[in-house]
């Protein structure tokens, strides 16, 4: 019998666990789960926010330099491109590669035009930030009421 | 005391342990010369404070946390915060006193210098 609405939560919370649990074990059991950089599909995964009046991106890309990656907007338009190169040590002997290496790019459709002047590019821990201003016309307006 | 009640009481005092985020695999490459074992590990996102390093009894673990701050609404995401967990056997011949660990653009450089005895040696071969 449930007395509280705390053990209906902690119900669910047992079941996504155990769904989790079941993602791991069906999706890719003993191999990286998702975050393998594959030649076929070489894109940085991303993700895309809206915040007032800018928008932000964040794209993972592990092991590249700032001079490795480039970033291209017109308008609405942004791609996002680079190439990922071996850091494999000399005279060493190879045991297992699964982070590949290549080049890849990758263009976007935003949902409202950029200031292409005022974007911000940030590179952190393998992580690329981006900020970009929307133009005027696409900003959001505060209405007076008369 | 009703048996409700008794419930109630006794849900208290057991305390769950699960996990909040989701565990992911990092994609690693082993590289080994006569020296050492060189492990390279993706984990974007990550920072030096949130990983862990742990080699006991011939198994070494890595643990990394991506907690990235996030403003605004999300229009979409392909990537969340996550704990990257990978674990590896490692042979007893491991200098674990040596071990350096460097971390870079998001990637995990871990250096297993191989202990003196276990390193090959030349063999002087004389002529009788």
């Amino acid at each position: 019998m449930f007395t509280r609405f705390g053990d209906i939560d902690r119900l669910f919370g047992t079941m996504n666990l155990l769904q989790r649990k079941l993602d791991n074990l069906y999706g890719a059991y003993g191999r990286p789960s998702g975050y393998k950089w594959e030649l076929e599909s070489a894109v940085p995964k991303t993700n895309l926010y809206e915040h007032g009046d800018n928008f932000e991106i964040k794209a993972e890309v592990p092991g590249l330099e700032k001079n490795n990656l480039n970033v291209k907007i017109q308008g609405n338009y942004l791609e996002i491109s680079g190439e990922r190169r071996s850091d494999a040590p000399e005279g060493y002997k190879t045991h297992k590669t699964e982070r590949g290496v290549g080049s890849f790019s990758r263009s976007f459709t935003l949902p409202a035009d950029v200031d292409s002047t005022k974007v911000k590019a940030t590179l952190k821990d393998g992580v690329l930030y981006l900020t970009l201003p929307k133009h005027e016309a696409a900003k959001p307006k505060k209405i007076s009421i008369n | 005391m009703d048996r409700a009640q008794e419930i109630v009481k006794q849900d208290e005092r057991t305390v769950e342990k699960t996990h909040e985020l989701y565990e992911a695999t990092p994609a690693v490459d082993i590289y080994e010369n006569d020296n050492e074992i060189l492990l390279h590990a993706d984990m974007p996102g990550v920072v030096k404070e949130n990983i862990s390093v742990d080699i006991d009894n011939g198994k070494l673990s890595i643990s990394g946390v991506r907690k990235l701050k996030t403003e605004g609404a999300a229009t979409y995401t392909e990537f969340s915060d996550v704990e990257f967990v990978r674990s590896f056997s490692v042979p007893q011949t491991i200098d674990v006193e040596k071990v350096e660990a460097e971390l870079k653009n998001g990637v995990l450089k871990l250096h297993l210098p191989k202990s003196e005895a276990a390193k090959p040696r030349q063999i002087e071969i004389k002529t009788a």
